[in-house]
């Protein structure tokens, strides 16, 4: 009786001990890959740089950890700041560091929108919440709003700045003109001397024989048609070549052939794309009125010693 | 060396020491966690190769889900604003949030199929016959349960995937003749997927559906007791009932006097032998530490390798081309799509038959099997028994013509519902810019 008993023993125990040195190995891979980060490297690096440039207190004061700007009322959960950990050392640490650790040039826009109200993907896109970077940058399977970024823009045939203009305009919507935003502004001023509203409803308001734009910037690029469009298949691309010739991209269409400059049409995509179905509280949408007040050149222009505004000279 | 190494640990570890096989087994009764099993386990049982111990790994399956999804409760929110970030914070920020959840995600789809195996080795054993029919359908009920579990956590991550495989399972679920609207109406708790079908969805797969299935777990535990013990030994006592023993050294009296001959006893013994048997503890026990140890490293192991998947932000405007169920249901979702006809301007749904009628006629006589078997009583506990060939065949064949529709549905099934071969290119999908 007992040496049978000793038949599963002896093969089980065996088995029994080898499962159990795995898991352990297991459970240490586990422990290895939780602590060693990709951020984590950044974060070592960086009291050192602080230390390099005379804030010795700071440096010796610093914590590792993951960093967040978190603003629940606007729906941010920042954690870019857990590797881009120079961003509000502009003061000390000079432009030409490297990122991640590279400070955020400090301009009268970034003073009025400080980081702890706004952020960084309002302005950025991406996926605020990782702490990857290929999670931050691009998002995963299915994010469709990747970070802007130079490489990004220039795909599209526009700087990174007048692509963040895009941006801009989910709050500045109604502004006629804002400070700054020379591609949404130009957009904008074409968008009411063609008339589009004849057409197209925006906000409830327009003539119903084109599709309502009013969310546009919310619409799946899936629905479009990219039979007739030449280049990227993207949405940008399909307005930009549509709003041109949109007979071309849409045949049968009712909507004329407008011949607009590249640059045109490029800044009225950056517009519809613009519109998209977003809730900022109210302290966060400027007053129209303000920004146009801003745009008139006048004698208390003295005011701001940077002019951050380029009056529209097209 | 090793026996002074266990006498201390029997020293360190144990008040007292059985001083019988009777105290011994007496103390296994008395002990709660060891109660479970009976004193002694027949040989037959503990064979791997009888049972792959298959429905101890869908236990351990279902141990690791309860632990991890618990530790997952205190992180997710079942908000349809805030249940996605919550599954990106548990992705990004909290400790071992990914590994978590991997492990939770991967031991989730891996009960789904191991249950399915568990059950195809029944089948396939003919181990349903007699009182164990009752244990049959009850295993066929945590089977619907498990995919219930599976499908209902399936929708909580709220991005995209899982809104459109929902989406998908759910207006299959409302073709069923007379019934399938209010289903659907009652598991989304409206007409479309919101805020009410994330919570619904919820407390079923935190609360009812695991206190069920735990429930009829221990049901079918004790089931399997009261059935004596798994049908391998029905086998071995079949084989024994046809061996005749050796002639018992007792003498056998009749009426009148001394008999000629064997005993009647010797040819209708039937019962398993001591030396068919060993003790539950440690053989058993130890065995089952062995398998809830292997099916949690391998649980860990593919957490460590894969990530679960996580889409964009569920969004009921975009449809994901093309938009798949959970790949235990792609099937259905294959036979839908293969039964729906098109006439000209007419389209006749294949919901009805591809996603109700002919996975319900499988359902019904996959439950009712026990009562439909013919086969001899011989076949039960044994592996393919030739007298069951053609009911194992169809099984067999029933089950790869699933698997091949989830690999079509799976892999092959790209944008547009379209096939496309492995290394075929799909198209583009365009994006945003």
């Amino acid at each position: 009786m007992a040496d049978r008993n000793e038949s599963f023993e002896a093969n089980d125990f065996g088995w029994l001990v080898a499962m159990s040195i795995l898991f352990f190995v297991l459970v240490a891979v586990g422990f290895w890959r939780e602590f060693s980060t990709g951020w984590g490297s950044y974060q070592r690096e960086f009291p050192e740089l602080l230390g390099h440039y005379g804030k010795t207190e700071e440096a010796r004061n610093f914590r590792p950890g993951i960093r967040q700007i978190w603003i629940p009322k606007i729906g941010v959960t920042d954690r870019c700041i857990t590797c881009h950990l120079g961003y509000e050392w502009s003061s000390v640490l000079p432009g030409t560091i490297a990122e991640p650790l590279k400070p955020h040039p400090m301009n009268d826009l970034l003073a009025k929108h400080e980081f702890a109200r706004f952020g960084c993907t309002p302005c950025h896109g991406g996926d605020g919440s990782a702490t990857t970077v290929a999670g931050a940058h691009q998002g995963g399977k299915g994010w469709d709003d990747p970070m802007l970024s130079r490489a990004l823009a220039a795909r599209n045939g526009i700087t990174m700045n007048e692509m963040i203009q895009m941006r801009c305009n989910f709050c500045h919507r109604h502004d006629a003109a804002t400070p700054g935003m020379e591609e949404i502004n130009l957009a904008k001023q074409l968008f009411k001397k063609k008339k589009c509203v004849v057409c197209h409803v925006v906000e409830g308001r327009g003539g119903a024989s084109g599709a309502e734009l009013t969310y546009e910037g919310d619409r799946s690029p899936e629905l479009l048609n990219f039979a007739h469009v030449h280049g990227d298949r993207t949405m940008f691309n399909w307005n930009v070549q549509h709003l041109t010739q949109a007979s071309v991209v849409s045949p049968g269409t009712q909507m004329p052939d407008f011949n607009f400059q590249p640059d045109e049409s490029r800044a009225l995509t950056l517009l519809l794309l613009s519109w998209r179905r977003l809730s900022y509280p109210p302290e966060y949408v400027p007053d129209p009125e303000v920004a146009a007040a801003a745009m008139q050149p006048s004698p208390a222009s003295t005011v701001s010693p940077a002019p951050i505004a380029t009056p529209i000279a097209r | 060396m090793g026996d002074k190494v266990k006498a201390l640990w029997r020293k360190t570890s144990w008040a007292w020491s059985p001083e019988s096989e009777r105290e011994s087994s007496e103390a296994i009764v008395k002990n709660f966690w060891l109660h479970w099993f009976p004193a002694k386990v027949s040989r037959a049982s503990m064979d791997w190769n009888y049972s792959f111990w298959l429905g101890t790994a869908s236990a351990a399956l279902l141990l690791i889900l309860t632990i991890t999804g618990v530790m997952l409760m205190f992180f997710y929110v079942p908000s349809t604003e805030r249940a996605y970030g919550s599954i990106k914070d548990l992705e990004y920020a909290v400790s071992f949030g990914r590994l978590l959840r991997n492990q939770h995600r991967w031991a989730a789809e891996g009960m789904v199929a191991v249950v399915y195996i568990h059950m195809a080795r029944v089948f396939l054993t003919g181990a349903y016959r007699g009182t164990r029919a009752i244990n049959w359908v009850v295993g066929v009920i945590l089977f619907l349960s498990t995919l219930f579990l599976s499908f209902t956590g399936y929708l909580l991550p709220w991005d995209q995937l899982a809104f459109w495989a929902i989406t998908v399972g759910t207006s299959i679920a409302k073709q069923a003749p007379v019934v399938g609207p209010t289903i659907q109406f009652l598991l989304l708790g409206g007409h479309e997927i919101g805020q009410q079908t994330l919570l619904r969805f919820y407390v079923l797969h935190v609360f009812f559906l695991p206190v069920f299935v735990w429930v009829l777990f221990a049901y079918h535990m004790w089931r399997v007791r009261k059935d004596g013990g798994l049908a391998a030994i029905e086998r071995v006592r079949n084989e024994r009932a046809m061996v005749p023993k050796a002639t018992p050294k007792t003498k056998s009296y009749s009426l009148f006097g001394i008999t000629p001959g064997t005993s009647v006893q010797v040819m209708s013994s039937t019962g398993l032998e001591e030396s068919d048997q060993v003790f539950s503890s440690p053989n058993m026990s130890r065995r089952i530490a062995l398998v809830f140890l292997v099916v949690f490293n391998l649980t860990l192991l593919a957490a460590l390798l894969f990530n679960a998947p996580l889409e964009g932000l569920a969004n009921p405007s975009v449809t994901p081309n093309p938009a798949k169920a959970p790949w235990y249901f792609v099937w259905l979702q294959e036979l839908v799509a293969s039964t729906t006809v098109r006439m000209g301007g007419f389209t006749v749904s294949g919901a009805l038959l591809g996603g109700i009628l002919l996975p319900g006629f499988l359902l019904g006589v996959l439950t009712l099997w026990p009562w439909l078997d013919r086969s001899p009583l011989r076949t039960e506990g044994r592996w393919l028994a030739p007298e069951r060939r053609r009911q194992n065949a169809t099984f067999a064949v029933a089950t790869l013509v699933i698997i091949l529709l989830i690999m079509v549905g799976v892999y092959l099934r790209g944008p547009y519902w379209r096939i496309y071969w492995p290394g075929q290119a799909r198209p583009e999908m365009p994006r945003l810019y």
